[in-house]
């Protein structure tokens, strides 16, 4: 991270809007269906280690990878749009 | 999962508390407060290699940020301070038991933290899922029979019998009834009546209508009651002769409206000067009129309440066209010259009309009736309108942005956080002519799945069904909610 980006990133926490993003973020991938099928890969992780203890660490590598890529191009692109538009308009003030 | 935490965490909260978590939580997971915010920003750097992540955790025994690619580790490690915090979801990681764990009390804190959050920020509270408290635990294991509702399932509907040209009211009550947010309003019981068992309050009447609705029964229910008790608060529709829809509509609203204030204490009626009641929760918008001034360009602005939008039908042909025109400004010409507060003299001015704030059930309704001194008509034109709509262009916010430029559609900077989105739940259409005609309504009963409602007939129809019908009222339930919080 440059010393611009960290710059943004803390200007984004100080208002508030990387919060308003995440909450914004979070709704739209609960309403495509994103996090259902999320848990249902969580358990087939869980389904497949049923002898040992799943720890965080092991869903995490195993569904990350899968979890990313089925994220919808259209949640991507709204989300990009919205804090390229975001940034951009707090630049000017 | 469990949530007793472990042996470790346990010891830990049994000597130092749950302020350390309560402190790190409230400054740099969910910040409560702007003072908070700032302390986030500027200090959430991992304390070994100055970056902001990946993951940074903060230690629960000393302070120390530090990012989980091996410094939190090395931390934990060489000072043997075994719980540290994921400072991005507030889960507390145990490096003895060598995962998160998860404790009822912090859960609690962390909730409680959230909501202060977002009543921070000014954000829509989280959803949180009902869970059920001992009480009610043991009611439902104690009620054992339990319905199945699957998409085959026709519970919630049922026919109403005409008692004589009481189709336009069968229509009402039929839209009420399969309104989402009201339907949980009342099956949840949630109407506390001064004057119950009197007899005389309508919305007792409701209530007791929905059990009628949702108690399984398949025969057509008759609404002589519920007539009656309009005819008795609304005289101008007491009467056997047929009646408009629309009429209808508004009147019940303000009798339910009126009635659910004998309910409650004084001081609860009135929240900001609104009305707290559930119509007006759930009905009332608020329409703002802009007045310009052509010389001196001083605006003068009104907001006022509204349940319904009226429409003019002739000329567009869809609901987006006759909301556009609704919200064009307008040109007031020189036979209606407005007294300017700033010029201090009658000139011509432009009015425009946008929404304010949107009422969670957007009602439209379509002037198909036209009464003048001359003729009275009724104008058939099809008008299209879609099942699902954003009512964002429609906004004063948006209107005032497009008018400075800053905007491309639904882009405007400051509706970047706006969910207008709107869903299409009632129809209820008019067919035949001015004077003799029927009433009939279609609603959606589970996303997807909507039925004819004709009197004692219910038929199962299809959204093509519904979009190709003559629309005369049209109802559009906001499709995200928005919950606001109750912590001071």
């Amino acid at each position: 991270m440059t010393v611009n980006n960290t710059i943004a990133h803390q200007r984004l926490i100080l208002s508030g809007d990387r919060e308003r993003f995440k909450e914004l973020l979070r709704r739209r991938l609960i309403e495509c269906g994103w996090r259902d099928q999320v848990r249902m890969l969580c358990r087939d992780v869980v389904k497949e280690n049923e002898s040992n203890n799943v720890t965080f660490e092991t869903l995490v590598t195993k569904v990350t990878p899968k979890a990313r890529a089925i994220v919808p191009d259209s949640v991507k692109k709204e989300l990009l749009q919205k804090i390229k538009t975001h940034l951009l308009t707090q630049k000017d003030q | 999962m469990n949530d007793n935490g472990c042996i470790h965490l346990n010891n830990f909260k049994a000597a130092k508390g749950t302020n350390p978590y309560k402190i790190v939580h409230a400054f740099f997971v969910t910040c409560t407060s702007f003072e908070a915010r700032r302390y986030k920003a500027t200090s959430c750097l991992c304390f070994t290699c100055g970056k902001p992540g990946p993951r940074m955790h903060s230690c629960l025994h000393c302070i120390f940020f530090a990012c989980y690619d091996g410094h939190i580790q090395d931390h934990s490690k060489s000072k043997k301070h075994f719980l540290y915090v994921d400072l991005s979801y507030g889960n507390v990681f145990c490096a003895q038991c060598q995962d998160y764990i998860y404790d009822r009390e912090l859960t609690e804190i962390a909730m409680s933290h959230r909501m202060k959050e977002a009543k921070s920020l000014g954000i829509s509270v989280p959803f949180m899922p009902w869970l059920p408290n001992n009480n009610e635990a043991m009611a439902l294991r104690r009620l054992r029979k339990r319905r199945l509702i699957s998409p085959h399932t026709t519970i919630g509907l049922r026919g109403l019998q005409n008692l004589g040209s009481t189709c336009f009211m069968n229509c009402i009550v039929q839209t009420l009834i399969h309104t989402p947010l009201l339907r949980d309003y009342f099956l949840g019981e949630k109407h506390k009546c001064k004057a119950q068992g009197s007899g005389k309050c309508l919305v007792c009447e409701v209530s007791k209508l929905f059990q009628e609705f949702y108690s399984g029964a398949k025969t057509p229910l008759t609404l002589h009651r519920l007539l009656h008790l309009i005819w008795t608060h609304a005289r101008h529709l007491a009467g056997y002769e047929q009646q408009d829809a629309h009429e209808f509509f508004i009147a019940t609203l303000d009798v339910l409206h009126r009635h659910c204030m004998n309910g409650v204490e004084d001081t609860e009626k009135k929240e900001n000067g609104r009305c707290n009641c559930i119509i007006d929760q759930i009905f009332t918008g608020g329409l703002q009129s802009d007045v310009v001034c052509t010389s001196c360009s001083g605006v003068s602005t009104t907001i006022d309440p509204f349940w319904d939008i009226s429409l003019d039908v002739a000329g567009p042909g869809s609901l987006q066209a006759c909301l556009e025109r609704f919200t064009r400004a307008e040109h007031l010409g020189s036979g209606a010259k407005i007294k300017c507060s700033k010029c201090r003299a009658y000139r011509e001015s432009t009015k425009q009309l946008t929404l304010e704030t949107l009422p969670i059930v957007a009602s439209f309704h379509l002037k198909r009736f036209e009464h003048s001194s001359q003729i009275d008509r009724k104008i058939s034109a099809f008008v299209s309108f879609p099942a699902e709509l954003d009512m964002t262009p429609f906004m004063s916010s948006h209107r005032r942005a497009v008018d400075m430029g800053a905007a491309d559609n639904n882009n405007a900077p400051e509706g970047i956080f706006e969910d207008n989105r709107y869903s299409l739940f009632a129809v209820v259409n008019h067919l035949g002519s001015l004077d003799a005609g029927h009433y009939t309504a279609y609603v959606r009963q589970m996303k997807g799945s909507w039925f004819k409602c004709d009197d004692h007939m219910i038929t199962r129809a299809s959204l093509r069904e519904v979009l190709d019908s003559e629309g005369y009222l049209l109802f559009y339930h906001k499709t995200v909610l928005e919950y606001e919080c109750d912590v001071s």
